[in-house]
């Protein structure tokens, strides 16, 4: 009775730890990677089958070889590399210190509470990223003011879109309209040299960088269910980015 | 020359600022910020000075990315991070935006909007090019990321099990 309370206590802990991982944007074999660790440390096995949306985990004593498994059900994705950051030096502190159970927990949940930039910090370096982009295609500086400007406004439609929980496609798909809405209108007044390079690059701020690389990772891993989920997820943001700046397009009537 | 040069590194710099401006975006520790820069902009000088050569985009993006990828496992250990919190912000100003505008837009062409079958061909052949050359280089992408993991994936196995 004593090892299943704690076997369940054990498999608690680490659904936690893999689902706070897997909606920070790990890939599979990272989560699978950091949940070996502290199993070991916990004189525990175990073996995990990992979803976008659930995660099935058994665990398995070691000693007595009882085993426990629970289902856990993911909240939605957010990416924080932070977190990443901060379970991996968890688990690599956890078995040099030799870590309990309880001190484990205690960690998880006061590295839950870390914050975020702040809303105008990121809303700003995302624009100057736009920017950076912008130069990168080519684009003179007035360019780049105007991808400045569009990726600006896209992000805060993102963002506010995002508070009202509407669907995550539609989310993207307002903040890419919005976007090329506005960076559409340097090429209408034709503004700089290259104007299509702002529209171009206004929109890619919402490309699902992170889901892209780490489906093809999580494919040379051999995770092929993972990576094409995420590639599908991907392949989804880029038709409801793509749909946001035809209908703009449509709009100004450029082609 | 000079002004050349002087072209790559402003390009370069600007790689640098989109790679911060990402890993704010992806909440990376304050620590690594500088480090995501630097990254940033070596892959990006990298890439641009390749392009200068007339080098093909998929090869020096391969190559700028695995100058990351190899790049970021002594970071790791200098700065205490595991290596995917830099190197993907890093690898970021050279996803195939570009690219993808192009196929998608192609696409939308072809079916919406083109009915001359001459033009239409154009246009499948600007799905075709650009759709696999932003494939191949996203694969590109995510094989320099995975660089460290691929080659030490033993060492890590091994210290777990002492």
């Amino acid at each position: 009775m004593d090892t299943t309370n704690r076997l369940k206590q054990v498999a608690d802990l680490l659904l936690e730890i893999s689902s706070l991982l897997m909606v920070s944007g790990a890939n599979t074999n990272r989560v699978d990677l950091n949940i070996d660790r502290f199993a070991s440390v916990l004189n525990c096995e175990s073996f995990s089958l990992i979803s976008q949306k659930t995660i099935i985990l058994t665990v398995v004593d070691i000693k007595t070889g009882e085993n426990y498994t629970k289902v856990k059900n993911l909240p939605s994705h957010k990416i924080d590399f932070t977190i990443l950051s901060l379970i991996s030096k968890a688990s690599w502190n956890a078995i040099d210190q030799d870590w309990s159970l309880s001190r484990i927990r205690n960690e998880i949940k006061s590295l839950k509470d870390q914050k975020r930039y702040p809303r105008i910090v990121v809303l700003i370096a995302v624009s100057f990223a736009g920017a950076g982009f912008c130069k990168i295609f080519g684009g003179d500086y007035l360019n780049l003011l105007v991808a400045f400007i569009s990726t600006f406004f896209g992000l805060l439609m993102l963002q506010e879109t995002h508070r009202r929980l509407f669907n995550v496609y539609i989310n993207v798909f307002l903040a890419s309209l919005t976007a090329s809405t506005i960076a559409s209108l340097g090429v209408y007044f034709n503004l700089g040299t290259q104007p299509e390079a702002a529209l171009a690059t206004s929109i890619l701020f919402l490309v699902p960088g992170v889901a892209l690389i780490n489906s093809f990772s999580d494919l040379l891993d051999k995770n092929v269910l993972n990576g094409m989920v995420r590639f599908a997820n991907g392949v989804m943001t880029v038709l409801a980015m793509a749909l946001g700046l035809f209908i703009a397009m449509l709009i100004f009537e450029l082609k | 020359m000079i002004e050349t040069i002087l072209n790559i590194l402003e390009i370069s710099i600007w790689a640098g600022i989109a790679a911060v401006g990402f890993g704010i975006l992806f909440n990376i520790p304050k620590k690594a910020i500088l480090t995501v820069f630097l990254l940033g902009f070596g892959a990006g000088f990298i890439k641009t000075f390749l392009l200068h050569f007339q080098i093909n985009i998929v090869l020096a993006s391969l190559v700028s990315a695995s100058f990351v990828g190899l790049l970021s496992i002594p970071l790791a250990h200098s700065i205490h991070q595991p290596p995917v919190v830099f190197s993907i912000p890093a690898v970021i100003p050279m996803i195939p935006g570009f690219y993808a505008y192009e196929t998608v837009l192609s696409i939308m062409s072809f079916t919406f909007l083109e009915k001359d079958d001459a033009k239409r061909l154009v246009f499948m052949d600007a799905i075709f090019s650009n759709g696999f050359t932003m494939l191949f280089i996203l694969i590109s992408l995510s094989i320099g990321v995975s660089l460290p993991l691929l080659l030490l994936r033993k060492d890590t196995v091994k210290k777990i099990e002492n």
